[in-house]
């Protein structure tokens, strides 16, 4: 018979003590060197910066909707008041903290926009505008100052919201008060809905704003879905990065994988249910100012993105996490966390993309240059945020369930 | 001899219970009765405990897929019903879809793999415990009952080969067993009580009359009127034609138009105008002024009314005959192109009267269009006619040089094609 063992929390390891900032100012600077030199390769294209900055948005969007992710779980966490993931939650409140860091990461998008150039979105165009009646009416909502303002109001919510779970939580690593876990739940349901909704017109300014003249209501939370499971993905290759460093090795256990595992699952089939409801209502509606988006999704090479992205993005994944096996073993749970973050790139690139180029896939260099520099930098303030924290909430008056916690 | 034989018969014994403090004593004893070789036992415990399956040394149960295998038969099923309703039994075409087409169904299939994985989990689980199941042995044990409310038992079944009574209560003690309790098989054998049967039966027979009456009431003919089961829309307190009313002075529930009432086409009878026909005969001219505006608007209605099967220009290739011939629709007749010798030749009246009434697979247009727009139309299709078939001298003077730059490709002129 197996008996379940119970880990202990003082056997371990549980900060990252080696990181020096310096460690973290390498990382800053090698991934703007690799923006500058992305940014060097669009100027070259003399398409108006076009490519490099549609590229980066992807990148953006990318790494952003990791931490969003985190932010959902942790508020989530205190809102059914969870026991099982409190040796997990840290590292949530560590990626979550990270919007700061996409906060400054916004201004090469915002930066251009107030500068006049209008290559990324066409409504910042006053040419465009002119031309187009729609986007006249659109007008009092799709303009530069208003959305400038609505992204500072998106990043202090969310800042400040994943500030206030991470300093509450690691002010409980010394004096252990549950007073604190009853604050932080308490602001959780409040936080949840502040969420949904900066997540929902976020989605709408960033993504859906790309082709003015289309919209979809559930787009916001097409993205949301797809940001929850990049977060899972992220916290299991997180968790299993620092294991394999020889931190946490005791205090998260193979039955928070399977959990984790079990929630990637889930958010997988629940971006399926997003993309298709999305897909089938335009589709069955037939109306063309809907169903152009579509359309460029449908022809072409992005055909067979489309497709890559149904198999790929659910069917593979559905079929692949399923066996209990799977979300046990992590060398299976690890690869298919990576598989999931490259499907999860390609589908934000298939939301962009086919707006500048809906002829040919674009993939290059630039692309390149963006993931890594965007990646850099989102990796120096991840380290950053862990450095001189316990990587557990040690004093979490739940720590012991979470310890105990046991997959039957 | 014989009464005593009958009596150990009688009450076998069924098998032995004992019960232990908590959850942990039962783990730990499903344990040691596992490796003292044991495997029909069973535990029983008020609440779920975790890990005792381990401890008891089962299977992982096959329900997993017994609900995958539900899950994809809904599935399956569920596209089949879809393909074969849709695109075989009983093709109909919805906004231009293909007739099977996936998206549309996907819905269907999502909900049948739930409702058929949800029924299989449900029977599975039952038909794996082995429920229905009307009696056990174990039920005539008192003690047993508290098994729902703080009571740790371990029952193993006399059926087990290495069972024997003294030697396995032996066992369970030395497992840490507070009590044990043999138990028997019921002294009477337990049967459903016989009246419930006979009732049963007779409600199951009465049961397939319904269906039969309605099988038979289907089948047959009569001449008697309908059950009314749901009477309010068969009989409404409202008078028909020709019916008396004490309301009214003269008794009649109809009345008579107000003096002085008319017709809401005010202009009477006017046969050339309404129908087309002048002393029973089509028309040959137009009871409407024939002007440039009329030949506007007729193109406006032609457009809307008539384009999508006789074609914007009149040749009998509109959208619509097109999709037909694409769909190989076998009972579709291709309309007639309008600039057709037996279309030319009618005179202006036969064409209101066909645009009007609807001839052959067409049909009439007189509610849709108002008399007006339909001699217009019949100034478009004139038109039409005219302009396929005109020659050089039609053309105004001040327009023909455009003409020249644009005959010059083409060797056909308006003359060689008539």
């Amino acid at each position: 018979m197996r008996e379940h063992r119970i880990p202990n929390v003082d056997d371990d390891r549980l900060t990252l003590s080696g990181t020096r900032p310096a460690v973290c100012a390498v990382l800053a600077i090698a991934g703007i060197g690799m923006l500058v030199a992305g940014l060097v390769l669009g100027w070259n294209r003399g398409d108006e910066l076009k490519g490099f900055l549609a590229s980066y948005l992807v990148s953006f969007c990318f790494f952003l909707s990791i931490s969003l992710g985190a932010l959902f779980f942790v508020a989530l966490q205190h809102l059914v008041h969870a026991g099982w993931s409190v040796t997990v939650r840290r590292l949530a409140e560590i990626l979550a903290a990270n919007t700061f860091c996409m906060a400054i990461l916004f201004l090469p998008i915002l930066g251009p926009m107030m500068a006049g150039n209008s290559s990324l979105y066409a409504w910042s165009n006053p040419a465009a505008v002119d031309a187009d009646e729609l986007l006249q009416w659109k007008q009092p909502y799709l303009n530069v100052p208003f959305f400038a303002g609505r992204a500072v109001v998106y990043f202090l919510i969310w800042g400040l919201m994943a500030r206030f779970f991470l300093a509450n939580s690691t002010r409980q690593d010394d004096s252990g008060d549950p007073g604190l876990t009853r604050r932080m739940e308490k602001f959780s349901a409040v936080a949840l809905i502040l969420f949904s909704l900066t997540v929902t017109f976020a989605a709408f300014d960033w993504l859906m704003s790309l082709e003015p003249d289309w919209f979809s209501t559930i787009f916001g939370l097409y993205y949301f879905a797809g940001a929850v499971v990049a977060f899972f993905a992220t916290l299991i290759l997180f968790a299993l990065a620092l294991q394999q460093v020889g931190l946490v090795t005791q205090t998260i256990t193979t039955e928070h994988y399977h959990e984790l595992g079990k929630l990637l699952l889930g958010f997988i089939i629940f971006w399926g249910y997003m993309a298709f409801s999305q897909y089938m209502l335009i589709w069955y509606a037939n109306i063309p100012e809907e169903s152009v988006w579509y359309l460029a999704r449908q022809t072409g090479p992005w055909t067979f993105v489309s497709l890559g992205l149904l198999l790929g993005h659910l069917l593979f994944p559905f079929f692949g996490l399923l066996p209990r096996e799977v979300k046990r073993r992590k060398l299976l749970l690890g690869a298919w966390a990576v598989w999931m973050l490259v499907v999860h790139w390609i589908d934000l690139y298939w939301l962009v993309m086919p707006t500048f180029a809906p002829e040919h896939l674009p993939f290059g260099l630039i692309d390149v240059c963006c993931i890594l520099g965007v990646g850099s930098l989102f990796l120096a303030g991840l380290l950053w945020s862990a450095r001189s924290r316990a990587l557990v909430p040690v004093k979490d008056p739940r720590l012991d369930e979470s310890l105990a916690f046991e997959n039957f | 001899m014989d009464q005593a034989a009958r009596e150990t018969d009688s009450k076998q014994v069924a098998g032995l219970l004992a019960e232990f403090d908590g959850p942990q004593a039962l783990k730990a004893a499903a344990s040691g009765v596992r490796e003292a070789g044991y495997t029909r036992f069973e535990a029983y415990s008020p609440f779920p405990v975790h890990g005792i399956d381990a401890a008891m040394g089962r299977r992982r149960t096959l329900l997993p897929w017994l609900v995958l295998g539900g899950g994809i038969a809904g599935g399956l099923g569920a596209l089949l019903l879809q393909w074969w309703t849709n695109a075989v039994d009983y093709p109909y075409l919805i906004s231009g879809k293909p007739w099977f087409s996936l998206p549309a169904n996907i819905p269907v299939v999502f909900e049948a793999i739930i409702l058929l994985s949800a029924l299989a989990a449900f029977g599975g689980g039952l038909a794996l415990s082995g429920l229905p199941e009307l009696f056990h042995p174990l039920l005539s044990c008192a003690r047993f009952r508290r098994a729902t409310t703080d009571g740790f038992f371990l029952g193993i079944d006399a059926s087990d080969p290495q069972f024997d009574e003294s030697r396995t209560a032996a066992l369970l003690r030395s497992l840490g067993a507070g009590e044990t309790e043999l138990y028997d098989r019921p002294r009477t054998e337990q049967k459903v009580p016989r009246p419930l049967v006979m009732a049963v039966v007779v409600a199951a027979c009465l049961a397939l009359l319904p269906p039969l009456w309605i099988a038979r009431v289907r089948a047959t003919r009569s001449a008697s009127p309908r059950l009314h089961l749901v009477s309010d829309m068969d009989f409404q307190p409202k008078y028909l034609p020709q019916q008396s009313s004490p309301l009214f002075g003269d008794g009649r529930a109809m009345r008579p138009p107000v003096e002085g009432t008319m017709a809401v086409d005010q202009r009477g009878d006017d046969p050339h105008l309404l129908r087309g026909e002048v002393e029973g005969q089509p028309a040959t001219t137009f009871p409407v002024a024939v002007t440039s505006d009329r030949m506007k608007r007729g193109r406006s209605r032609y457009d809307i009314y008539c384009a999508t099967c006789h074609g914007l220009a009149g040749d009998g290739d509109g959208i619509t005959s097109q999709l037909a011939f694409e769909r190989e629709e076998p009972k579709w007749v291709r309309p007639l192109s309008v600039h057709s010798q037996v279309v030319r030749d009618q005179p202006v009246g036969q064409l209101f009267q066909t645009i009007s009434d609807g001839i052959r697979t067409m049909p009439g247009y007189s509610s849709q269009i108002s008399v007006e727009d339909r001699w217009a139309v019949v100034l478009y299709v004139l038109a039409l006619q005219r302009g396929r078939h005109a020659t050089l001298e039609d053309v105004p003077t001040e327009l023909r040089r455009h003409l020249d730059t644009a005959l010059q490709g083409d060797a056909r002129t308006p003359d060689t094609e008539r």
